[in-house]
């Protein structure tokens, strides 16, 4: 994968969210340089995709627990307190990270990458790290609605 | 007769998109989260339309369309297939399997129920059949000008039940002759995000139907909703009656 194809794939990443965020949550979001200070403290969801074939890689999108909330009343047309339990929450943040990585999936198949996507996996807590090694490539963009950030991350590693 | 949509996919997030893109139609929904369940379901209520996903755990949509299609008593029911995935092979694969649409995902209800009206007629519900919990009662005819009457508290659910309901409402005044829509805020006191998502949405179903409209309300809401990018260039009147005027 050239470093123009990489960057490609930035850019698909970086539009899909936003794409998601604008029309299935009439959330405009603004793209950021970086997580502010002190993102990774406190609840936070992440939810991710894996792609597997002739490109293997992960593409994931980690939000805290107030902005997961908000975002499954904004995609469910409910208010915070009609939120029946983070069952709900999860399959919102699922289905997010589905559609951010099927765009990005769908940039590596049309650039000869062929690979299949996963369902959607979700990891939530206030204590946890998630490591990812050994990538050739790896791209972060990260977005702010309000008073709230979304981060959204791609490893990709060609076979 | 209330046409039958079956929706199917594993996510109950897109389920409930589904469904409420089918609000304000006369439509009976009915939910299967897997292609087997969908296939099932499908067999015992024989559906009018299928919006089927593609990947789902215990059979996925190729699967549960190449079975479909395999039944003679199921193959003629039109599916529209739902992918995250917008890639040339993806898009190939799912033209070859017979089925009538794709959407690629994100997708909004009204761009979903464009394609629906390509393939089956969809009514909207009448106001009987909607009764006193729908999005009617916050219309109001008067004279030659509609009024669409805003309660306290504008909150997301308001949003839900009045975005399927503006597209038909708008439809069918422009049907009857009437161009011409107000939107009464005097009881709004205050402006939230989801105030500023409906007058967005009311704007871009008037423009699209070609109805002219203006909001009516508080002189303070209106001097609010001039700081917001999305409603500083929509007119604001002091009163119903002053708003009409400006329309007449």
């Amino acid at each position: 994968m050239s470093i123009m194809d990489a960057q490609r794939l930035k850019n698909v990443a970086s539009e899909t969210a936003r794409e998601v965020f604008d029309t299935m949550l009439s959330m405009p979001v603004e793209l950021v340089d970086d997580v502010p200070e002190g993102f990774f403290n406190g609840d936070k969801i992440v939810g991710s995709v894996s792609f597997t074939g002739e490109a293997m890689g992960c593409s994931r999108i980690c939000v805290n627990g107030d902005f997961a909330r908000e975002m499954t009343c904004a995609m469910l047309g409910m208010e915070p307190e009609e939120i029946e339990g983070d069952e709900e929450v999860y399959d919102v943040i699922g289905e997010v990270s589905n559609m951010i990585g099927g765009g990005v999936k769908s940039h590596l198949c049309d650039m000869g990458f062929p690979c299949e996507l996963s369902i959607p996996n979700i990891t939530s807590g206030g204590n946890f790290k998630i490591e990812t090694r050994e990538w050739s490539w790896h791209e972060r963009c990260c977005f702010r609605y309000l008073d709230y950030i979304a981060m959204v991350e791609i490893f990709i590693k060609p076979k | 007769m209330a046409l039958k949509v079956l929706t199917v996919d594993d996510s109950k997030t897109i389920r409930m998109v589904v469904k409420r893109a089918f609000k304000g139609f006369d439509c009976e929904l009915h939910e299967a989260e897997n292609g087997v369940e969908g296939l099932s379901l499908a067999s015992k209520v024989k559906p009018d339309l299928i919006v089927l996903d593609i990947t789902m755990p215990v059979m996925n949509g190729i699967e549960m369309l190449e079975k479909l299609k395999a039944e003679p008593s199921l193959k003629d029911i039109p599916v529209i297939m739902l992918t995250a995935e917008s890639g040339k092979d993806n898009v190939m694969k799912i033209v070859k399997m017979g089925v009538n649409d794709y959407m690629v995902k994100p997708f909004k209800g009204d761009q979903l129920i464009e394609r629906v009206e390509k393939i089956v007629k969809l009514s909207p519900k009448s106001a009987d059949a909607a009764g006193a919990g729908s999005a009617g009662k916050y219309f109001a005819l008067d004279q030659d000008v509609e009024l669409l009457n805003l309660p306290e508290k504008v909150g997301r659910p308001l949003i839900v039940e009045l975005e399927s309901a503006l597209a038909a409402k708008t439809r069918e005044m422009v049907g009857a002759g009437i161009k011409k829509l107000v939107v009464n805020m005097e009881k709004c006191s205050q402006t939230n995000m989801s105030l500023i998502k409906l007058i967005v949405l009311v704007a871009q179903n008037c423009q699209k139907a070609g109805v002219a409209f203006r909001l009516a309300g508080q002189q303070s809401l209106g001097e609010e909703l001039k700081g917001f990018q999305e409603t500083s260039a929509i007119p604001f009147d002091a009163s119903i009656e002053a708003a009409k005027a400006a329309l007449a």
